[in-house]
């Protein structure tokens, strides 16, 4: 089992599963940390959302990201919720969840806040057919995550222009 | 006096043979360290004959053992794990160094995949020792964004990598390694990631990843299910249209001028 952690995430990454948390150069403004899940090879140059993942995953692969959100976020009412969602259940998975459609999976999204930083974790099964089998797994990922409190290194204590 | 100079000649006579022995030894150190690649020098200019591979493929060794899976953080400090177990492809890990100069080709080989020429569905990550034992700046300057590069001393350590060149290919179907050790020239290695391949065999993408992956009863299962989850049984009107009607029930889209 690997352990990861970069950015005030860590994750203790079940069987099978790879990932990475990074933060992407920022163009303009300020960019914000990004952790990236897979049971697949993930490849380098994919969207934070997954494009260009979820299109090589298999049907009994699970693809998660978890993306945190600007500071002004907090105390919005998307992310009223305090704290990442309990166990996912089989019903919280619909086909039309996916920022893309593509035939056979299907995904879920969440927002809230947690530790004071704002995020959402989205997910998607390879096949929406085999959820009985791969929510457990997207479970499992969930609760291995630790979210801290934003620390001077982080992009939330970064001093910003008004 | 007389015996003063034939003490005197004796002494030098045996620090002569000494000086001749270890100057024996260090050109035979000097030899091996360069048949093995790590040589003072280019190994390239020695010639494919005084630099052997000594890469085990399966053959050689049937039992490697299984490949952990690799941890750390990359050289702009973001965090990394590479899971070698989960796909039915090949994985080769080149562990380099960024002041190893006989490194210096494979890290613009291992980066650059088309001009090594590796067989299909080969994943290549390089792996450095971590920000404790390597400079991150040094180790980014290397590198060109295109393949995982990992900072893990813990690697180093799980993988028992003697020294840098070094390099370990596993099978993602099973997770073990299927290979290992040095190799001096960038063909080699090529060529022994070929050689394991061909003796993987061809088992096919069990795990059914891309779009053409099912085929057939299975991929007619699969519709069912999807079907099914949708709602739509067998015999539900929406699966035998009589007129574009029935296709767009809610209309058809015009397209733009």
């Amino acid at each position: 089992m690997a352990t990861i952690g970069a950015h005030g995430i860590t994750a203790r990454l079940p069987a099978g599963f790879e990932g990475r948390i990074f933060v992407r150069p920022a163009t303009v403004g300020v960019t914000y940390p990004v952790g990236q899940f897979a049971t697949f090879p993930i490849p380098d140059d994919i969207g934070d959302f997954g494009s260009g993942a979820v299109t090589v995953m298999g049907p009994s692969d699970v693809f998660a990201t978890l993306f945190e959100y600007g500071p002004e976020s907090v105390g919005t009412a998307l992310f009223a919720r305090q704290g990442r969602p309990p166990a996912l259940a089989q019903a919280d998975f619909s086909p039309m969840v996916l920022r893309r459609g593509i035939p056979g999976q299907s995904g879920t999204q969440w927002f809230f806040t947690e530790s004071g930083r704002p995020f959402s974790f989205y997910a998607v099964l390879g096949s929406h057919a085999q959820r009985p089998a791969l929510v457990p797994r997207v479970n499992t990922l969930l609760s291995s995550l630790t979210l801290s409190p934003a620390t001077a290194d982080l992009p939330m204590a970064r001093p910003q222009w008004n | 006096m007389v015996a003063l100079v034939i003490v005197s000649t004796f002494v030098v006579l045996v620090l002569g043979i000494l000086v001749t022995g270890l100057l024996r030894s260090h050109a035979d150190i000097l030899r091996s360290l360069h048949e093995l690649g790590v040589g003072v020098g280019d190994p390239a200019a020695a010639g494919p004959v005084a630099a052997p591979v000594t890469m085990v493929t399966p053959a050689s060794s049937p039992a490697l053992g299984a490949a952990p899976a690799i941890a750390g953080v990359t050289p702009t400090g973001d965090a990394r794990a590479i899971a070698v177990d989960n796909s039915d492809d090949l994985t080769l890990l080149g562990f380099l160094s960024s002041g190893c100069t006989s490194c210096g080709a494979f890290w613009e080989a291992l980066q650059d995949p088309g001009r090594l020429q590796l067989p299909e569905r080969t994943r290549v990550v390089i792996v450095t020792k971590g920000p404790d034992r390597e400079v991150p700046a040094e180790v980014g300057s290397r590198t060109t964004g295109r393949i995982p590069v990992v900072m893990s001393t813990d690697a180093w350590v799980d993988y028992q990598v003697p020294g840098s060149p070094f390099f370990v290919l596993v099978d993602g179907a099973t997770g073990d390694k299927v290979g290992q050790g040095v190799a001096s020239h960038v063909g080699q290695l090529a060529e022994l990631v070929r050689r394991a391949e061909h003796d993987r065999g061809h088992a096919g993408d069990t795990r059914g990843r891309g779009e053409a992956s099912l085929g057939g009863p299975a991929r007619e299962a699969a519709a069912d299910e999807v079907l099914a989850a949708a709602g739509i049984l067998p015999g539900d009107p929406s699966l035998y249209p009589r007129t574009l009607d029935d296709v767009f029930p809610h209309g058809r889209a015009v397209p733009a001028e």
